[in-house]
């Protein structure tokens, strides 16, 4: 900040920065000024008029007072905030504000944290003036998550600035005059955006507020834990409302470096799911078909005689991505000392040809705050707002600073900002990158990639990204993102090799946009079948998650996952489940999958009840603390490995804290760093038939990406809890016969399912969209291939 | 009787109805030559704005900024496109002079608007016309075609060089767009609602750009202004309160019209040119310029120049020129809720204190008037006026409360006796 | 040796207890203060802290709104509400337990309550049987309420004009 100026605030001496607003520099020196319709992260409406201050410029007072939040400071400005003129002004706003607001504090949930309450108790008057009828006001619908009173609105306009400024849709707006506006949406739809969740604190009175969380609690009964979101690989930092040893409630906790002040609605309302009825909370043993409640110590038992009966080799085990940094830990130390290398925590990845080549440890590529800084963004498979809503917040905000943003997918992203979509079918896709790439003149490293290169043909479009990301080059400011989707894809190995050109030939980063909470820290755990501990990596690695399935193992153990969603491919994993000697299952959940197929279900603490640590996208290590006890007999994860550790005779498992272990995880990484630069060159690559063959696209919808997640019921109440249907672009759905509502039936192999057919030109033709984790989607194969569908019969 | 009249906005006025708003008859009298001259001889435009300070024409709206002045706030030579937009949505109480402009000399008003663009570098011109006023849009979009066809607008006019386009937006019925950053928000599509300043439209306006607004009556004065000028214009008036005003005058007199006089012209005068009080009833009062402005009793006012100082002095404002004439036997409380009624219907909702105040006001303006009034309630409306006036985002706050300090001010009594027997003591 | 002799004078003699009875004797005709309860009782005060009710509007809706605020006053956390929506989406509790092992009767739950749906009645006169008839529910507090409402409220309309 070069133009320092300084100015006086209630006698204070300040100094500011040319063009701040006085109540920015007052909210720094710690000077209170009553406020509602200011926000730091929203623009300036000044239309509350709550505060209005006294100030005068060069001796010469403002003939009015003036609005604290839109007017900037100027050098020797003088402000009085508590002046007898000033007082007067907001006591004066205070009474309008209150006269047509009801007084129903004891009913209202924002009771006792409400900013309309806290700044009556200073500037409102005991009795009020006012002897007129009160105005009372329709409630909207805005959906499951946000329950309204709109007659507690004093149209403070945060919510409508929130959907046009952070959100990029006006869901909300003012309508009618005077009195009678109104805040609402225009026309009676829900509110669906995944970030909207954020209004309810953004409300400062109890018009908006958090729907399952609606009368159960009051904000003085409720104690405050730290945690760190357990869904996408941002790690947004939270604050747990927990009352009695339950979650009530899931706030932001603020952090500029990673989710500024907001969260998305999957981190908010998730928690829904801890209280679900399909906890797993005790140790559970099928006997012939049946399963019954055993205790810890025989089930504790049953595990560990059963792990010893076959042989460490034949042992695999699929750890949930979004296990804490110390559960992969642990988890990989017993396989490993159990003599299997065979541990994976890349459950949806399908081309695995990449291992021995792949970066070491690799990460977003840049710090998440540095995503708004760039110029020119390229995302590849990667359906951005259900996998990272805040990351996709960050991206629009470089966006509307004047980036370029481009998205390779398999279908049309709905993005809240100007964007330019290459959309093609699986394979079609490679040929579009490699466009890109012809289009920058590159040659390629491997016959694979020349051979691409060669079939594509550049249009203007990847002409003008190609001068754009030339352009970023110069300030470094362009990036490559993969997203998870692009995982997903049969040739993820040419795909990547692609982007690595791309990127080196245009001279601009390249990130991956790792898909869950502890993806980037599963390197550094050595949850991976080619890395130990520290990233470090193994030259005789293991089998991957899609081996293990493909060799089947006999006996697997199962980490906080279901088998029939958590997957690439649920009926290849189920198959090789039943068929396997043993299935230790350790899960927060029961599920019909894991009951089908697991022999032994041990209960494990879920998000929020145990101490933990998740590394986000951009290598950042957050720890946490569990808020609640795991219900029944669940346990933590780190605790009930250390006792089989110990049942199994295994070295080294005598931790008493995981607090020691995240000690013992830091020493070892200590010299980690993340790199995005593959290692060795691509290996030799068959090109894919690029043919119209028909493919399947099974992206995750954005609350089906995990059990906690899936078990919230609010968030599988809004139009974005997806179920399973086929989508389809309308020429294709016209060959093929099927009319939008169809009933057809779907073939991957031997996989079969049912589903609607969803007419849409959002998908191109050779695709059909068909989402994965979803009810229905169980029996289904893999995320991204070939599929069949034929008109259901009866 | 008055000297002077209908000499700048009316000149076209001696005409026959059905001849006064075509081309011909204009440019008959003078009509786009000032805009010719100032292309052809590109005169510069500081000369035009030096020429409207000398003048001292003050804003018709209601305002009253210097309009010279305005206009050499406008960054002229900054890039990008930038806009003049004038006011037509005329929706003050008692005022309807901008009506008659577009109905009677349109052309005057296409003239000034294209002078004006070209002195602030606008190249494209809104006409933002009240959506009421059907047959005075349908003369100013006939006469914008006359004007098109006439080359005397549109591209390259008189092969000068300058482009000036110029188009016609109607509002939808709302008080609050006559302000002119709601009227920006309006033209833009979206709520009408007042922008708070700064950024001033000069700087920020219209779709971002700079803009300059002005009302109808400004804007059709300048050609005259132009054409006779500057001095002359003063001359017509007082020192710093240049030329002839429009003045609409309404209420209780014999023949209520539109006037162009000097200003400075003695209300008495004024009075008698519309016919007298009506069935020769006593005056007991004016609001002098439009319902936002203070009333005045009559008897003194009987004794007021109309111009913006003198009548400033008097405690009140010349606004937008609209006369209320109120004669004895009217009930005082009853105007008063009339006039709440109307602010607390056409506010915006944006901000607090109007929001909330003026439908309070309303409120109990209106129990009093039924009879229901106790006697804190006079206490009550002067401290709610106080606490709207001054503390909001545009001038409608300022407006609704004006009047009613005024009216306790001065009437009272009428409102204690009302209070107190429970009927008006204007009742025969 | 004196004293030793003048204790042994008193002791034989029963002057002490002569002492005392002479103070008995003097009440013995005089007003009497006390009552025989039960089949007396003493007048109480329309304020008295007795034992706890939840009432009713004559309408027989539930006054009770789960506002917490007696629960949040409460010196002694002898109170414990769970809240939840009721079906007409109304702000209801599903549970409103008072312990009257702890409570202490300081009356600070019917003061905060916005709504006079916590009272305390003038019922001094109750006693449990079994473990757990300390806690005072919902359904018990309401019947209670229900019972006693004219009492309650003629104690409440005695008291009004002195708040």
């Amino acid at each position: 900040m070069s133009d320092k100026i300084t100015l006086e605030i209630d006698g204070r001496s300040c100094k500011a920065a040319l063009g701040e607003m006085i109540i920015a520099v007052a909210d720094r020196e710690g000077i209170a000024i009553p406020r509602f319709c200011y926000h730091p992260k929203l623009s300036v409406a000044a239309n509350c008029r709550m505060c209005l201050v006294e100030a005068e410029q060069g001796g010469r007072p403002f003939p009015k007072p003036v609005p604290a939040c839109a007017t900037p400071v100027a050098d020797g400005m003088k402000v009085q905030t508590r002046s007898h003129k000033a007082l007067e002004a907001q006591r004066g706003t205070m009474e309008f504000l209150l006269i047509n607001h009801p007084l129903d504090c004891p009913i209202c949930d924002q009771g006792g944290e409400c900013e309309l309450q806290d700044v009556s108790m200073g500037y409102g008057e005991d009795i009020s003036r006012f002897s007129e009828r009160k105005r009372v006001v329709q409630d909207e619908d805005l959906g499951p998550l946000i329950a309204t009173e709109m007659t507690r609105c004093i149209h403070c306009t945060r919510c409508v600035r929130f959907g046009a400024e952070i959100a990029g849709v006006r869901e909300l707006g003012a309508t009618g005059r005077g009195e009678e506006m109104r805040i609402g949406t225009f026309t009676a739809q829900t509110v669906q955006h995944e970030l909207s969740g954020n209004i309810i604190d953004l409300c400062p009175v109890g018009a908006l507020t958090s729907k399952p969380y609606r009368f159960s609690a009051r904000a003085w009964e409720l104690t405050e834990r730290d945690s760190i979101s357990p869904h996408d690989s941002v790690g947004a930092n939270l604050q747990l409302h927990v009352r009695r040893n339950q979650v009530l409630r899931v706030h932001p906790r603020p952090n500029e470096a990673v989710n500024e002040t907001w969260i998305s609605d999957r981190d908010r309302f998730s928690y829904q799911g801890l209280n679900a009825a399909e906890r797993l909370d005790q140790p559970m043993v099928k006997r012939n078909g049946v399963w019954h409640d055993i205790d810890w110590t025989s089930a504790l038992k049953l595990a560990a005689d059963g792990l010893r009966a076959v042989e460490g080799d034949t042992i695999g085990c699929l750890v949930s991505p979004r296990a804490t940094l110390e559960e992969q830990f642990l988890l990989q130390k017993l396989l490993r000392a159990l003599g299997s290398g065979h541990i994976d925590s890349r459950l949806r990845q399908q081309d695995f040809r990449g291992d021995a080549s792949d970066p070491q440890r690799p990460w977003l590529g840049v710090s998440i705050a540095e995503l708004e800084q760039q110029k020119a963004l390229v995302l590849i498979g990667s359906d951005l707002r259900a996998e990272q809503p805040l990351l996709a917040h960050r991206i629009r905000k470089a966006a509307l600073a004047g980036a370029q943003v481009s998205v390779f997918n398999y279908f049309n992203v709905e993005l809240t900002h100007p964007h330019q979509s290459f959309t093609a079918p699986p394979g079609c896709l490679l040929v579009e990158l490699a466009a890109l790439a012809a289009a920058l003149e590159l040659r390629g490293s491997s016959d694979a990639v020349r051979e691409l290169i060669g079939l594509a043909k550049p249009e203007d479009a990847h002409h003008a990204l190609a001068q754009q990301l030339r352009a970023a080059r110069n300030d470094g400011n362009g990036l490559i993102l993969l997203g998870a989707l692009a995982e997903a894809d049969p040739d993820y190995t040419l795909i990547k090799a692609l982007a690595e050109a791309i990127a080196i030939g245009s001279g601009v980063r390249l990130g991956y946009l790792p898909s869950a909470a502890n993806s980037t820290g599963a390197a550094l755990a050595g949850a991976l079948p080619h890395r130990a501990p520290a990233g470090e990596v193994l030259e005789t690695p293991g089998l991957n998650a899609r081996e293990m399935l493909t060799s089947p193992r006999r006996a697997y153990l199962l980490w906080d996952i279901d088998p029939a969603a958590d997957v690439l491919d649920p009926a290849l994993a189920q198959v090789a489940l039943s068929d396997a000697q043993l299935v230790v299952a350790c899960s927060s959940f029961r599920t019909p999958a894991l009951e089908q197929h697991a022999h032994l279900l041990l209960p494990i603490s879920a998000f929020a009840e145990t101490s933990g640590t998740f590394v986000n996208a951009e290598g950042r290590w957050q720890g946490f603390q569990g808020a609640v006890a795991p219900p029944g007999e669940a346990r933590p994860g780190w605790k009930l490995l250390r006792v089989l550790g110990n049942l199994l005779e295994l070295e080294g498992f005598a931790y008493d804290s995981a607090r020691e272990l995240r000690t013992e995880l830091e020493t070892l990484c200590a010299n980690s760093s993340f790199d995005n630069s593959a290692r060795a060159l691509r290996p030799a690559l068959k090109v894919p038939d690029i043919d119209q063959q028909l493919m399947r696209v099974g992206q995750v919808p954005i609350y089906a990406s995990d059990m906690l997640t899936r078990h919230a019921a609010a968030l599988q109440h809004t139009p974005l809890g997806e179920s399973i249907a086929v989508h389809l672009h309308p020429e294709q759905a016209g060959e093929l016969g099927f009319a939008h509502g169809e009933r057809v039936s779907i073939r991957q192999g031997d996989a079969t399912a049912t589903a609607t057919v969803v007419i849409t030109d959002s998908v191109p033709k050779g695709c059909a969209r068909i989402p994965a984790a979803v009810p229905g989607s169980e029996t289904l194969g893999a995320q991204i291939g070939p599929v069949a569908l034929t008109k259901a019969r009866g | 009787m008055v000297e002077n009249q209908n000499t700048v906005c009316f000149r076209t006025m001696h005409l026959p109805p059905e001849r006064r708003y075509r081309l011909e008859e204009y440019r008959a009298l003078g009509g786009y030559q000032q805009w010719e001259r100032i292309l052809r001889n590109r005169i510069d435009p500081g000369d035009v704005i030096e020429e409207l300070k000398l003048s001292a024409l003050r804003g018709r709206g209601g305002a009253g900024f210097p309009t010279g002045l305005k206009w050499s706030f406008m960054p002229r030579q900054a890039p990008g496109q930038k806009y003049i937009v004038c006011n037509s949505d005329e929706g003050e109480p008692g005022t309807c002079k901008d009506r008659d402009i577009l109905r009677y000399n349109p052309h005057q008003l296409i003239e000034g608007m294209a002078i004006a663009g070209y002195c602030i570098g606008a190249t494209a011109g809104y006409n933002y016309i009240r959506g009421e006023f059907y047959e005075p849009i349908a003369r100013f979009e006939a006469a914008l075609e006359e004007a098109y066809g006439a080359g005397l607008i549109g591209k390259n006019v008189f092969d000068s060089g300058v482009d000036f386009d110029l188009y016609t937006h109607l509002g939808a019925g709302a008080y609050i767009c006559g302000e002119e950053t709601a009227l920006l928000e309006s033209i833009e599509g979206k709520k009408g609602q007042p922008r708070y300043k700064p950024p001033f439209p000069a700087q920020a306006g219209l779709f971002g750009r700079p803009t300059t607004i002005n009302n109808t009556e400004s804007l059709a004065s300048v050609p005259v202004i132009l054409e006779k000028g500057g001095q002359w214009f003063l001359d017509q008036g007082r020192p710093n309160n240049g030329g002839p005003k429009l003045f609409s005058v309404t209420g209780h007199v014999a023949k209520p019209g539109n006037f162009e006089v000097p200003l400075g012209t003695p209300f008495k005068d004024l009075l008698e040119l519309a016919g007298g009080m009506q069935d020769g009833r006593a005056l007991k009062a004016v609001i002098p310029g439009g319902s936002s402005v203070p009333v005045v009793p009559g008897e003194r006012m009987m004794s007021v120049d109309m111009d913006y100082d003198s009548i400033t002095k008097a405690g009140s404002m010349l606004g937008s020129g609209a006369v209320i004439v109120i004669a004895e036997g009217t009930c005082m409380v009853k105007v008063l809720a009339n006039l709440a009624h109307f602010y607390a219907h056409e506010s915006c909702g944006q901000c607090t204190p109007c929001r909330e105040g003026t439908g309070w006001l309303a409120r109990v303006l209106e129990r009093i008037r039924a009879g229901q009034g106790q006697a804190k309630d006079l206490e009550l409306l002067d401290s709610v006026a106080g606490r709207i006036g001054g503390r909001t985002i545009c001038a409608l706050g300022d407006a609704a409360a004006m009047p009613v300090q005024s009216f306790l001010k001065h009437y009272r009594h009428e409102f204690e006796h009302l209070i107190e027997h429970g009927k008006s003591m204007n009742l025969a | 040796m004196l004293q030793r002799a003048r204790d042994y004078l008193n002791s034989l003699l029963l002057l002490e207890v002569l002492k005392g009875l002479r103070l008995t004797g003097g009440y013995l005709f005089k007003r009497k203060f006390t009552i025989q309860y039960p089949e007396e009782k003493a007048p109480i005060s329309p304020r008295f802290r007795g034992l706890h009710a939840l009432r009713r509007y004559p309408n027989g809706e539930e006054r009770c709104i789960a506002c917490k605020l007696c629960e949040a006053v409460c010196p002694a956390l002898a109170i414990t509400i769970e809240a939840e929506p009721r079906e007409d989406g109304s702000r209801r509790t599903t549970r409103y337990d008072i312990d009257l092992f702890k409570c202490i009767y300081c009356g600070f739950c019917e003061e905060s309550c916005p709504v006079d749906s916590i009272v305390e009645t003038d019922i001094y006169e109750y006693h449990f049987e079994n473990r757990g008839d300390n806690i005072m529910t919902k359904d018990k507090l309401l019947a209670i309420g229900d019972r006693y409402e004219e009492r309650i409220a003629a104690a409440r309309a005695a008291d009004a004009p002195y708040r």
